[in-house]
C-alpha cells in the first residue's frame, strides 16, 4: 500500500517547447514512485524525448512519458487531442523497447477530440498552399481539428465514438463532405503541385472511410475509453500523480504570438480544471521549465535567436521537420520568460535543462531588454519601455483581439536584443535565474537520462 | 512543439492491421499461396538479386552496432520457426536491450529453401534495429516445400552473409558479428556458382567448397547453427554430426522451436561475456519463462563455453568502456 501523500506536480514548458519536458517527467515518476501521468493539453505533435539510464530511447508524443517506469499509467484527458494511427505507431515502437503493456496502462476520456484522415490531408494542404509563409505547424490536423470542433461541434469524432464502425463510418462521411467544400478552391489551385499529390489522392480514396473505420475500432479494443468521472479516481490515490503539459506557453492559444501560435490551452488551466472538478484533496506543485539557453522551431518571433548559437548547439532530437521547418537556438530572453510567467499564472518553482550543452556557447550572456528600430510611439500601451528601449512585454488587454495581438508579433519581430554578460560559471548562471524570475530552481538537468537530473527539493507549497 | 514522430501512413497501418488480423501474419505468405505457382517471386525489399551490401551501420541514436543474421529454413518441415520468430521478437529486442546484452543490435532476417526445387530459395532483408524488422518478417514467403533430401541450401545464406554485407561492428570496432542459422537439414557440399548467379548476380567463376565457404565467414562473424528437435530430422545423428563438424560447439540443439529467441539472446550474452548461463537463466525468470523453456534453453546452452565476464555493456558509453577495461585489469582500480 503507498503511503506517499496524494499530490499533483504539474509540469508547462515557459518558452516555444522542447525544453525536456519528457526526460523530466520520466525522472519525477522514478524519483516521486509516481502512479499516473496525465496528459492535460496538446496531441501527437508531442515529441517528448526519454532516454532510459539503460540506454533505450523513445519520443512520445501520445503515451504519457513516464511510460519506461514499469506500472505508471497515462491518463489522456478530453483537452488532448488523439491521433489513433500515430498512437499504434507509438505502442509498437515502445513494445520493440520491451514495453509490452502500454495500451493496457492507458486510458482516454471519452471526450477526447479525434482527427481524421480529412482533416490531417486539409492541413497539409494548406501549409502546402502556404509557401514559404508557413506557420510552422506539424502536419498532424491538430489545427484544422480544433477549428473545426468549434464550428460542428458534436458533428465531430471523438474517443468515446471509436468503438463503433457504424458511427464512425456516418461521422466521417460528414466530415468528408464538409472538408472537400471547404477545400474545393484550394484543391482547383494545387492541382499541378507536386506535393500536393498524396494528399489530394488520400481526400478522393473511396475506401478511405471503410478503412479508417476498420482501424479506429481495432484501435478502441486495445485502449480504455472512460467517463470523465474517472480521473477522479485516479486522482484520490496516495502518491503522486504528473501532470505533463505539450509545447510551451508562449504558443498558446490566446497568449501565444498569434499566428505563430497553436490551437491549445498551453498555460496550467486545464489542469486546473482536471483538479477542480475531481475535488483535488493533495497539495499542487507547479513546476515551470526552460533550457538554459532558448530555442524555437519553426516560424514565428524569437528576439534572441542567434545563429552562432544554432550552429553551435546542434540538437539530439529535434531534426528539421518537413512540416515544421528549422530549429532555431539563441539566448536566453528575460523579457520573454517574465511574459511567460505572467500569463501562465502561479507558478512555484523553476526547472533548466540542458545544461550540459552550454558548454559549446562561446559566450554566456541573456537578453535583457529590446531595441525597437521604429518610432517609440508604437510601443505604448503593450510594452514597458524608455524611448526606443523595452525592457518588458505587457499582458493584452484582450487576447481575443487578433489584429491587436498581430501588431503585437510585427513589433516583436522587428526588436534588437540587448545582452547582459554572465559569469562562465554554472552556479552563478543559475544564481542569476533564481534572481531575475524570483522563483526557486528545484530540478537541473545535465544530460538525456534521469541519472542526470538533481532534484533539489520538491516541498509542497499550498494546497489548492 | 515537437514533429509528429510516429507514422501516421493510414496506408501502411491499415495493410499491418490486415495482416495481423488474419490468420498468419505472413500477409505477402498468403497472398502469393493463393495466387499460381509461377506466379510466386520473392518480396522487393528481401531480394539478394544485385544487392551489394546489407549494412550494419553506427549511428548517433547506435554509436556502436552491433550486426546481427538471422536465417531461418522456410521449408515446410520448420513452419513454426518464423512464426515464432515474430510473436517472441520483442521479448528478443527487450532481453538484448533491457539487460544490455550488447551494445545496439540490428537484426537482419533471411529465409532459406532449397535452391534446387524452390521457387525462392534465398530471401535476405535488411540490418534494423527498430520494428521495422517486423515488416521484413511479414514478408518473407513461406514456401513450405523442400523435404525428402535432408539437404537445404545454408550454404548460399552463408555466402550472402560473408560476401555482402557491411558490418561496422568488424569494420570500425573489430568486433564480430552474429549469424544464427536455424534448420534441420544438412547444407549442400558446395556453394553453386551457377546458383549464385542466378539468385544474387554476382560473376562467380567456380563452386565455393562448404567448409572454405565457413571458414571465410568465420572470420567476420559468430556463426551458429540451431537444430529444433520438434522439427522433422530433429535428433538424427546424421544432421546433427554434419554441423558439428563444421561448427562444433556452437551447434545448439532446442527440445522445441518455440524458445529460439530466448536461446539466440542468451548465446549471445555468453559469447559477448555480459552474462554467464546462470545470470542468463535469471534473466530468463524475470521475463516470466516457464520451466519447459528454461530447461530446454539451458540444455541447448550447456557446452556454449561462456567468453570471461565482462560488464554488461552499457550502450557503448564511457561507463561500460571504464567498467570493461577495470575488469579486464587494463586500470588498477584505486582503493
Amino acid at each position: 500500500m503507498n503511503t506517499d501523500p496524494t499530490r499533483a506536480i504539474l509540469i508547462a514548458d515557459l518558452g516555444y517547447g522542447d525544453a525536456g519536458k519528457g526526460s523530466i517527467v520520466d525522472a519525477l515518476a522514478r524519483a516521486t514512485h509516481a502512479h499516473t501521468v496525465i496528459r492535460y493539453n496538446g496531441g501527437a505533435q508531442a515529441a517528448h524525448n526519454v532516454i532510459t539510464p539503460d540506454g533505450r530511447q523513445h519520443t512520445f508524443s501520445q503515451f504519457g512519458s513516464a511510460t519506461f517506469v514499469p506500472g505508471v499509467r497515462t491518463h489522456l484527458s478530453r483537452y488532448m487531442i488523439l491521433h489513433p494511427l500515430a498512437m499504434l505507431a507509438e505502442e509498437r515502437h515502445l513494445r520493440g523497447l520491451g514495453v509490452e503493456d502500454a495500451f493496457e496502462r492507458t486510458s482516454i476520456e471519452r471526450e477526447a477530440l479525434v482527427i481524421s484522415p480529412f482533416q490531417q490531408a486539409a492541413n497539409r494542404l494548406k501549409e502546402i498552399a502556404r509557401g514559404d509563409a508557413r506557420h510552422g505547424s506539424c502536419g498532424l490536423g491538430i489545427g484544422e481539428t480544433m477549428a473545426d470542433w468549434l464550428a460542428f461541434g458534436s458533428e465531430m469524432l471523438f474517443a468515446g465514438d471509436l468503438h463503433q464502425p457504424a458511427r464512425v463510418t456516418r461521422k466521417l462521411k460528414r466530415i468528408r463532405d464538409l472538408k472537400l467544400a471547404q477545400l474545393q478552391p484550394l484543391l482547383l489551385s494545387l492541382k499541378d503541385n507536386p506535393d500536393a499529390l498524396a494528399e489530394r489522392k488520400l481526400l478522393e480514396d473511396p475506401r478511405l472511410i471503410e478503412m479508417t473505420a476498420e482501424l479506429f475500432a481495432h484501435f478502441a479494443s486495445r485502449v480504455r475509453c472512460v467517463e470523465p468521472h474517472e480521473l477522479g479516481k485516479f486522482l484520490k490515490q496516495p502518491g503522486t500523480t504528473i501532470f505533463e503539459g505539450a509545447q510551451g506557453v508562449l504558443l498558446d492559444e490566446w497568449w501565444g504570438f498569434y499566428p505563430y501560435n497553436t490551437w491549445s490551452t498551453l498555460t496550467y488551466k486545464n489542469a486546473d480544471t482536471l483538479l477542480a472538478e475531481n475535488n483535488f484533496p493533495g497539495a499542487v506543485l507547479k513546476l515551470g521549465l526552460l533550457r538554459g539557453y532558448a530555442t524555437r522551431h519553426g516560424a514565428g518571433p524569437f528576439v534572441s535567436e542567434d545563429a552562432h548559437l544554432t550552429a553551435a548547439i546542434q540538437d539530439r532530437h529535434n531534426v528539421d521537420n518537413p512540416w515544421q521547418r528549422a530549429f532555431r537556438v539563441g539566448y536566453l530572453d528575460l523579457l520573454a520568460l517574465r511574459y511567460a510567467l505572467q500569463v501562465t499564472g502561479r507558478v512555484d518553482g523553476l526547472v533548466v535543462t540542458n545544461l550540459d550543452r552550454m558548454a559549446a556557447m562561446p559566450q554566456w550572456r541573456v537578453c535583457t531588454a529590446y531595441d525597437y528600430p521604429g518610432p517609440a510611439a508604437d510601443l505604448a500601451g503593450d510594452f514597458e519601455h524608455h524611448g526606443r528601449r523595452v525592457t518588458g512585454i505587457r499582458l493584452p488587454a484582450d487576447p481575443t483581439d487578433l489584429p491587436a495581438q498581430e501588431w503585437l508579433t510585427r513589433r516583436l519581430m522587428q526588436m534588437q536584443p540587448i545582452y547582459t554578460g554572465c559569469k562562465h560559471s554554472r552556479e552563478s548562471y543559475l544564481a542569476m535565474l533564481q534572481n531575475a524570475l524570483s522563483l526557486p530552481i528545484v530540478i537541473t538537468s545535465d544530460g538525456p537520462s534521469a541519472r542526470d537530473k538533481e532534484i533539489r527539493f520538491l516541498e509542497m507549497t499550498q494546497p489548492v | 512543439m515537437g514533429t509528429g514522430r510516429w507514422s501516421t501512413d493510414l496506408y501502411d497501418e491499415h495493410n499491418r492491421y490486415k495482416a495481423a488480423s488474419g490468420k498468419s501474419t505472413f500477409d505477402y505468405s498468403d497472398t502469393l499461396h493463393n495466387s499460381s505457382r509461377d506466379a510466386w517471386r520473392v518480396h522487393a525489399s528481401l531480394n539478394p538479386l544485385g544487392v551489394k551490401f546489407r549494412e550494419s551501420r553506427d549511428s548517433a541514436e547506435h554509436p556502436n552496432a552491433t550486426a546481427i543474421a538471422v536465417m531461418f529454413d522456410v521449408t515446410g518441415s520448420m513452419g513454426a520457426v518464423p512464426v515464432t520468430l515474430q510473436q517472441k521478437l520483442p521479448q528478443l529486442l527487450g532481453l538484448l536491450l533491457r539487460k544490455n546484452y550488447v551494445s545496439d543490435p540490428q537484426i537482419l532476417f533471411g529465409a532459406l529453401g532449397d535452391a534446387t526445387c524452390d521457387r525462392i530459395p534465398l530471401q535476405v532483408g535488411q540490418f534494423e534495429s527498430d520494428n521495422r524488422m517486423d515488416e521484413n518478417l511479414e514478408n518473407i514467403f513461406l514456401e513450405g516445400g523442400g523435404g525428402g533430401q535432408q539437404t537445404e541450401s545454408y550454404e548460399l545464406g552463408m555466402y550472402f552473409i560473408a560476401r555482402h554485407t557491411a558490418i561496422d561492428c568488424w569494420e570500425k570496432h573489430g568486433r564480430k558479428g552474429y549469424l544464427f542459422l536455424i534448420g534441420d537439414e544438412m547444407a549442400y557440399a558446395r556453394v553453386s556458382h551457377s546458383e549464385v548467379r542466378h539468385l544474387i548476380a554476382d560473376g562467380l567463376e567456380v563452386d565455393i567448397p562448404l567448409a572454405e565457404m565457413v571458414r571465410e565467414l568465420r572470420q567476420r562473424y559468430h556463426v551458429f547453427y540451431l537444430l529444433p528437435k520438434a522439427a522433422s530430422y530433429g535428433g538424427d545423428k546424421t544432421i546433427l554430426k554434419f554441423w558439428r563438424n563444421l561448427l562444433g560447439q556452437n551447434v545448439l540443439e532446442l527440445e522445441d522451436s518455440e524458445t529460439v529467441c530466448e536461446t539466440i539472446a542468451l548465446a549471445i550474452g555468453m559469447m559477448e561475456g555480459t552474462i554467464d548461463l546462470r545470470a542468463g537463466m535469471d534473466d530468463l525468470r524475470t521475463y516470466n519463462a516457464t520451466p519447459e523453456t528454461l530447461q530446454t534453453v539451458s540444455k541447448a546452452l550447456a557446452n556454449l563455453p561462456t567468453s570471461p565476464l565482462t560488464a554488461r555493456a552499457s550502450a557503448g558509453t564511457l561507463f561500460g568502456l571504464a567498467a570493461k577495461a577495470l575488469l579486464d585489469g587494463k586500470v588498477r582500480r584505486r582503493l
